[in-house]
C-alpha cells in the first residue's frame, strides 16, 4: 500500500470517530445548563440526543433522567432512566459491527452502558424515584439491582474479591432496600439490611438504626459534591478516575434545619457512599488490552521508522514513513473511550427524621462550605408511612423552593 | 493498482459502520418481554374459561363482577414500571372481554375510579354510592428466583394469577405461568 492510500486510511480513521452531532452538542451543553442550576433548560437540551438509539444512547438517557430528577419531573426521570436499565441489563448490544468497530477503529462506536458504579447508580436513583412515590416493590427491586451491578467487580471468594470492598463503599443501596422492605411490611427483611449495613460499615450502625428508621417520617436524600471524572494518560491508551478521596479530602457533613430549629441528628449524618473511591476499582477489561497493545504496537513502529531512517546508510523513505504512518495509525485508534455519566455526585446522604406531620421548611445546609445550601419551602410530611425528598446541593441552586415544585403533579393523583 | 489495494479496507470500514445496530435493536436480557406478555394472558385466559369452578360460579350468580389490580412486583432485583404492571392484568380484561361479553363484567379498580371521577367531574368528590361493587379480583403477583454474576444472568419467573372472592377470601381460581431466561455476558458487556 502507497504513502497516498495509508494517507486516506489515516484521514478517515481520525474523522470517523470524531463526528460529533448537533444533538450530542446540545447533550453536552445540557450538562453545562444542569451545572448551573438551570435544569428545564438541561432537560430541553439533552432530551433529542436521549431519543437517539446510537452508541450514547444510555448516557443521554442517564443525562435526562438527572437533569428530569433534579427539576422534580419523576415521569421524565422515570422514562428516561427506564430506558437506560433497559440496555444496561441487556447482553450483546454491541455484538456484530460496534465490537470489530471498537476493537479496530475506536472504542467510542460501542454502545456506552457505563462503569458497574455507574450501572448500579442508574438502578439507585430508579429507585429513589419509585420510593419517593411510595411505590416500595419497584423501589426495592431497583435497589436490589443497584446491588447486583456491583457484582460486575468480581465476586471471587479470594483475597482478590474487590465485590466485597465496593459493596462496603455502595451500602447506601442496603440502606434504601431496608427502608423500602420496612414500608412493604416486611420487617425481617428490613432487619436483615439493616444489619448488612451495620456489618459493612460500623461505623453507620445509628443511621441503619431500625426504630429510628421505623420512627421517621421525612426521609432526606441529599447528592452532595462532584462525582469522578475520566480521564486518559498522556498517551490517551490508558484511562482512570479522579479525583481519588485522598486528593479531593474528606467528604464535608451536612446539616438539616426543620422550621428554623437545627435537628439533633448526631452520628447519623455519614456518608453511606463515596463514588470517588469506587470509581477507583475500575475493572479492566479485553478491550483495555487491546487498546494498550494497539499502543504499544504503535509506539514500537513509529520508533522503528525513525531509526531506520536515522541507521540506515540509504534509507527508504516509503519503509520509514510506512512504519511511521502505521504506527501513528495504531496511536489514533488506541484512544481510550472518556465518555462517563459526568453528573453523578460524589455522595448520597440519608437522612432519616422525625418530624410533626403537616408542612415544614426544611434547609439543607453544609456548614463547612458557606454557599452550599438549599431551603424548601412547604415540605408536605404525612400522619401515616413516610414521604422521601430529593435534593440536589450545588452551589447554584439554593432555592427557596415551594413545595410542590410545578413538575409534580397535586397531591392525590396517581403518577407514572 | 494503489486502489484496488486500497479497496478491502474500505470495505472493511464501511462493514464496521454499516454493521453498527442501534443501542436497543441487538442484544436481549432476562426481563419479561411482549411475547412472555401474549403467552402468558392467553394461557391465563384459556385456564379462567376452561375452569369448572369459574363456571360452575357464573351459572351461579351470572356474569362475574371483577375488579382487576395491576401486577405486584416482587421481582428479584427487577422493576416493573407501572404500564407493565398493568399491562399484563389488563390483557386477560381485554382478551375476556372480547371472548366472552356475556360471562364477565369488569369494574374499574378504586385508584383509577377515583382518578378519572377527579379528573372528569366538577363537582366535590366524596364517596360514591351508585358505584358497583365488584364480587371478584383478579390479581397478580410476579416472583423471581435471580443469579446474577460478573458472567452473566439468570431469572427464573414465577407469575401467579389469582381470582379471589372479595367476601369470603375463597380464590375461585389460580393458574400460573414459569419461564427461565439466560444472559451470558461477553466482550463489551
Amino acid at each position: 500500500m502507497g504513502l497516498s492510500s495509508k494517507l486516506i486510511v489515516l484521514a478517515l480513521l481520525a474523522l470517523l470517530p470524531g463526528c460529533v452531532s448537533q444533538a450530542q452538542r446540545d447533550a453536552d451543553e445540557g450538562v453545562a445548563a444542569y451545572y448551573m442550576g438551570d435544569y428545564p433548560r438541561a432537560i430541553q437540551l439533552i432530551k433529542p440526543a436521549a431519543a437517539k438509539t446510537n452508541e450514547n444512547f444510555v448516557l443521554n438517557n442517564d443525562r435526562l433522567a438527572m437533569a428530569a430528577l433534579a427539576a422534580y419531573d419523576l415521569t421524565t426521570a422515570e422514562n428516561a432512566f427506564v430506558r437506560s436499565y433497559e440496555v444496561i441489563n441487556s447482553v450483546g448490544v454491541n455484538d456484530g459491527g460496534r465490537s470489530l468497530g471498537a476493537a479496530l477503529v475506536s472504542e467510542n462506536i460501542k454502545v456506552w452502558k457505563g462503569e458497574p458504579f455507574e450501572r448500579a447508580m442508574v438502578n439507585f436513583y430508579l429507585g429513589v424515584i419509585y420510593y419517593m412515590r411510595h411505590d416500595y416493590g419497584n423501589a426495592r427491586g431497583a435497589f436490589e439491582n443497584a446491588l447486583f451491578k456491583l457484582r460486575d467487580y468480581g465476586e471471587q471468594s479470594d483475597k482478590n474479591d474487590q465485590y466485597h470492598d465496593v459493596e462496603s463503599n455502595f451500602v447506601l443501596a442496603y440502606l434504601m432496600l431496608a427502608r423500602s422492605y420496612q414500608q412493604l411490611g416486611r420487617t425481617d427483611l428490613a432487619q436483615k439490611n439493616f444489619d448488612r449495613v451495620t456489618a459493612l460499615r460500623p461505623d453507620l450502625a445509628a443511621l441503619a438504626d431500625v426504630s429510628i428508621n421505623a420512627e421517621a417520617n421525612l426521609v432526606l436524600i441529599i447528592d452532595f459534591g462532584r462525582g469522578p471524572q475520566k480521564e486518559a494518560n498522556g498517551d490517551g491508551a490508558f484511562v482512570g478516575f479522579r479525583p481519588t478521596p485522598r486528593e479531593q479530602g474528606p467528604i464535608p457533613l451536612p446539616a438539616v434545619t426543620v422550621d428554623g430549629r437545627r435537628q439533633d441528628l448526631q452520628n447519623r449524618i455519614r456518608p453511606p457512599v463515596d463514588l470517588l473511591a469506587i470509581a477507583q476499582d475500575r475493572r479492566w477489561e479485553s478491550i483495555d488490552t487491546i487498546r494498550a497493545v494497539k499502543s504499544v504496537l504503535g509506539t514500537g513502529l513509529i520508533a522503528a521508522g525513525i531509526a531506520d531512517a536515522a541507521i540506515r546508510r540509504r534509507p527508504d523513505p516509503a519503509v520509514s514513513l510506512g512504519l511511521i504512518a502505521g504506527g501513528l495509525i495504531l496511536k489514533a485508534t488506541s484512544q481510550g473511550d472518556l465518555r462517563q455519566w459526568e453528573m453523578l455526585p460524589r455522595t448520597v446522604f440519608v437522612v432519616p427524621v422525625h418530624v410533626p406531620p403537616g408542612k415544614h421548611d426544611v434547609t439543607v445546609e453544609f456548614p463547612a462550605l458557606p454557599g452550599y445550601r438549599q431551603r424548601w419551602l412547604g415540605i408536605d410530611v404525612p400522619e401515616k408511612g413516610d414521604a422521601a425528598y430529593y435534593i440536589h446541593i450545588d452551589r447554584y441552586n439554593s432555592g427557596p423552593f415551594q413545595w410542590p415544585p410545578a413538575a409534580v403533579p397535586p397531591a392525590g393523583k396517581v403518577v407514572g | 493498482m494503489k486502489h484496488q489495494r486500497l479497496t478491502p479496507l474500505l470495505l472493511l470500514l464501511a462493514g464496521l459502520f454499516s454493521g453498527c445496530t442501534s443501542a436497543v435493536e441487538s442484544g436481549h436480557n432476562t426481563l419479561l418481554n411482549s411475547v412472555d406478555l401474549v403467552q402468558m394472558t392467553d394461557k391465563m385466559v384459556r385456564s379462567i374459561v376452561a375452569d369448572a369452578q369459574v363456571q360452575a360460579a357464573i351459572s351461579k350468580v351470572g356474569p362475574l363482577k371483577i375488579v382487576i389490580q395491576p401486577v405486584d412486583n416482587q421481582l428479584t432485583a427487577e422493576i416493573l414500571p407501572r404500564g407493565q404492571a398493568e399491562a399484563f392484568t389488563a390483557r386477560v380484561r381485554a382478551l375476556l372481554s372480547q371472548k366472552n361479553p356475556q360471562q364477565f363484567v369488569w369494574i374499574l379498580n378504586r385508584e383509577e375510579f377515583y382518578d378519572l371521577r377527579g379528573k372528569e367531574l366538577d363537582v366535590p368528590l366524596g364517596p360514591a354510592p351508585e358505584a358497583i361493587n365488584p364480587q371478584f379480583a383478579l390479581t397478580a403477583v410476579f416472583s423471581s428466583l435471580t443469579q446474577e454474576t460478573s458472567k452473566g444472568r439468570s431469572d427464573f419467573y414465577v407469575c401467579r394469577y389469582e381470582l379471589s372472592d372479595l367476601q369470603t377470601r375463597g380464590v375461585l381460581w389460580s393458574d400460573s405461568y414459569k419461564v427461565k431466561k439466560s444472559a451470558v455476558k461477553g466482550f463489551l458487556d
